[in-house]
């Protein structure tokens, strides 16, 4: 369960940052750049993780990384529109968030709920 | 002492060209008014395509006018170093490309009657110290296997330098006015019916099945080839990630005796120095100029940007009898990894879009290069360069090291961009100073001038959004990631970035930011003293 609980810390860290970005993408704010790629690798190591757990055999949360992945191509979309200069549309940084959160609530049942 | 380049100091009679306004159909657009620009220009209104170039600014007045007026087969990257990432044969290509090059510009001069001070002479690559000796040794060696005329040599005349341990010689190297040659060039151009636009912004590209089209400030051009001519590709392309911004470093000046001597050398140590003498209004030398000091495009702090100059300078002292600094400038290079440019289409899908980018601090002989190569492409001629010039070659193994040394330093940059001010208040910037500071969640690029005004502007560049950082020597905003640079007013003056600087406006009773209309795309005429 190590893997599990690393990988719920990466991604509570990421929520973290995420959170704060979300509040300059619906101020329509310039994102800090220091925090969409802190972000970014945080839930990208987060992520690796879980794989590996999963990968590993036994009860998993599935559920949990398909809304994980999910949210990673959405937030990898967003990152490419904001550098090339296209506005991020808020519906879809809120969307991104919710279903990172729903992944990360998902992870905290699977390995605390028990 | 504010910068200013020589060559732009002394052109006379500089022809205006038209804005474009309306619509235009051509054979072939370029985008840029450069050396490069203007060659392929030339090169394809002779053969008889319809040809239009699109330049924001004036003619030569990007890099060609701010260069060091030489013209050399060698390169920057050493043409050994070309012969390890790639291959002998590669390498030897590019010396003869170059060959070339030097001249076509010696013909054209002759055949136009270009008033820019072309003559022959030759170029020497010396070192005081015994570890730089192989480098020198390789660099004849891979130049006489090109076919070059190099050989090793134990003096440098013109020179005082104590205990030289070896040096090179290439003769029939040249210098020349890059600005008279290039307007000359551009007139003859224009005379064969080719059609040059100054101040005329291209604001977006489009490459279609059958067409290309641009946008520009005031209108369209629709053609069936197009050169991004401009230096690096405008816009955001994937040659950025292996073409890195580099800024040099030029001062000009007199000596004492009135005794300059004729040739180009390169002073290699624990640092780099090249040497250079050039004419005024004559054939006869009255000025010299050494130049280095290279580093990353916005990477370096306030001091040093002075200090670069101050450098040259003190070597000039001692070795030279200086009797004034006339001029000081500086200019960008874009580096490859492999050290050969990319010349040619722009990706392996495009049919009718090419770009010519990465000349090192050799842009000169290669923005030539780049115009004969294109137009003969272009022409549909088999062109013996583009091999080893190919643009699409991307990084090999050789080169990956570079490649991922220089795309973590962009990385580096972003990560810089943290939510803190560098600046805690407005009034922490003194006259004749910019900072980049962040009010309400902001980043924002602020120069005080000298009568207290303050010029605010976001710090966010327009290309890829790394913040900015000022320049305190050329008073510019210049972005550390890909090299575009600004105005105080925000205009963009080079690099990839289409659109300026964003302007901003502060209410002074609140210190809060006011909505000041949004994007400045395209205005780059207001007060810009770089023409």
């Amino acid at each position: 369960m190590n893997l599990i609980y690393t990988s719920i810390g990466f991604f509570a860290l990421a929520a973290l940052l995420g959170m704060y970005l979300l509040t300059f993408v619906l101020r329509g704010k310039e994102t800090p750049k220091a925090i969409v790629f802190s972000h970014g690798p945080m839930a990208v190591v987060g992520l690796v993780l879980l794989i590996i757990y999963i990968a590993k055999g036994g009860p998993n949360p599935w559920e949990s990384l398909v809304l994980f992945v999910l949210a990673a191509l959405g937030g990898l979309y967003m990152v490419s529109r904001d550098l090339t200069g296209r506005p991020i549309p808020k519906v879809l940084a809120v969307g991104h968030g919710l279903l990172a959160v729903g992944g990360f609530v998902l992870l905290l049942v699977f390995a605390f709920g028990n | 002492m504010e910068t200013r380049s020589f060559w732009e100091a002394t052109t006379p009679q500089r022809p205006v060209y038209p804005t474009l306004e309306g619509d235009l159909q051509v054979d072939v657009a370029i985008i840029g008014g450069g050396i490069t620009g203007i060659t392929a220009a030339h090169q394809l209104a002779r053969a008889g395509k319809s040809v239009a170039v699109l330049e924001a600014r004036r003619v030569g007045g990007g890099t060609t006018g701010w260069s060091t007026g030489n013209l050399y087969v060698p390169v920057g990257p050493y043409l050994h170093h070309i012969a390890k990432t790639r291959s002998q044969e590669v390498a030897s290509t590019v010396a003869q490309a170059r060959f070339t090059a030097l001249n076509f510009i010696e013909q054209h001069a002759q055949q136009y009657s270009i008033d820019c001070h072309f003559a022959r002479r030759p170029w020497y690559f010396f070192t005081q110290e015994e570890d730089m000796a192989s480098t020198i040794e390789k660099e004849a060696e891979t130049l006489q296997q090109a076919g070059m005329a190099a050989e090793l040599v134990t003096q440098v005349p013109g020179l005082s330098f104590d205990s030289v341990k070896r040096a090179v010689r290439m003769n029939g190297q040249a210098r020349f006015h890059p600005l008279r040659y290039v307007l000359g060039l551009a007139k003859a151009t224009t005379q064969m019916g080719g059609q040059i636009y100054e101040h005329t912004t291209v604001l977006d590209l489009k490459e279609e099945d059958d067409h290309c089209l641009l946008t520009t400030t005031q209108g369209t051009v629709t053609c069936n080839q197009l050169i991004i001519a401009t230096h690096i590709p405008i816009g955001i392309h994937t040659v950025q990630t292996v073409a890195a911004p580099y800024r040099s470093y030029v001062v000009a000046m007199r000596l004492k005796s009135g005794t300059y001597p004729d040739a180009y050398y390169w002073h290699n140590d624990k640092t780099h120095h090249a040497i250079t003498t050039h004419s005024t209004n004559s054939m006869e030398l009255d000025m010299l100029m050494i130049a280095g000091n290279h580093h990353k495009t916005g990477q370096a702090s306030h001091q040093e940007y002075q200090h670069y100059f101050n450098e040259l300078e003190a070597y000039a002292r001692q070795h030279f009898d200086v009797a004034s600094v006339e001029f000081r400038w500086s200019a960008q290079h874009y580096r490859s990894g492999d050290g050969v440019p990319y010349i040619g289409l722009t990706h392996k899908g495009a049919k009718r879009t090419y770009i010519a980018t990465g000349f090192y601090a050799d842009g000169l002989t290669y923005g030539t290069v780049a115009g004969i190569q294109l137009a003969e492409m272009i022409a549909g001629e088999k062109s013996p360069w583009l091999g080893a010039f190919d643009a699409t070659r991307g990084t090999n193994l050789a080169t990956a090291g570079q490649f991922i040394k220089e795309n973590a330093n962009v990385a580096a940059q972003y990560l810089k961009d943290i939510p803190a001010g560098q600046a805690s208040h407005f009034s922490d910037i003194e006259p004749g100073e910019g900072k980049t500071i962040e009010v309400d969640s902001e980043k924002l690029a602020v120069y005080r001038d000298e009568h207290s005004q303050l010029h605010i502007c976001s710090a966010v560049c327009t290309h890829m959004k790394c913040i900015v950082n000022w320049n305190n020597a050329e008073k510019t905003w210049d972005c550390p990631c890909h090299g575009s640079r600004f105005m105080i007013d925000g205009s963009v003056i080079e690099g990839p970035a289409i659109l300026n600087l964003e302007r901003k406006a502060i209410d002074p009773r609140t210190g809060h930011l006011v909505d000041s209309g949004g994007k400045t795309s395209g205005e780059r005429e207001i007060n810009n003293p770089i023409t």
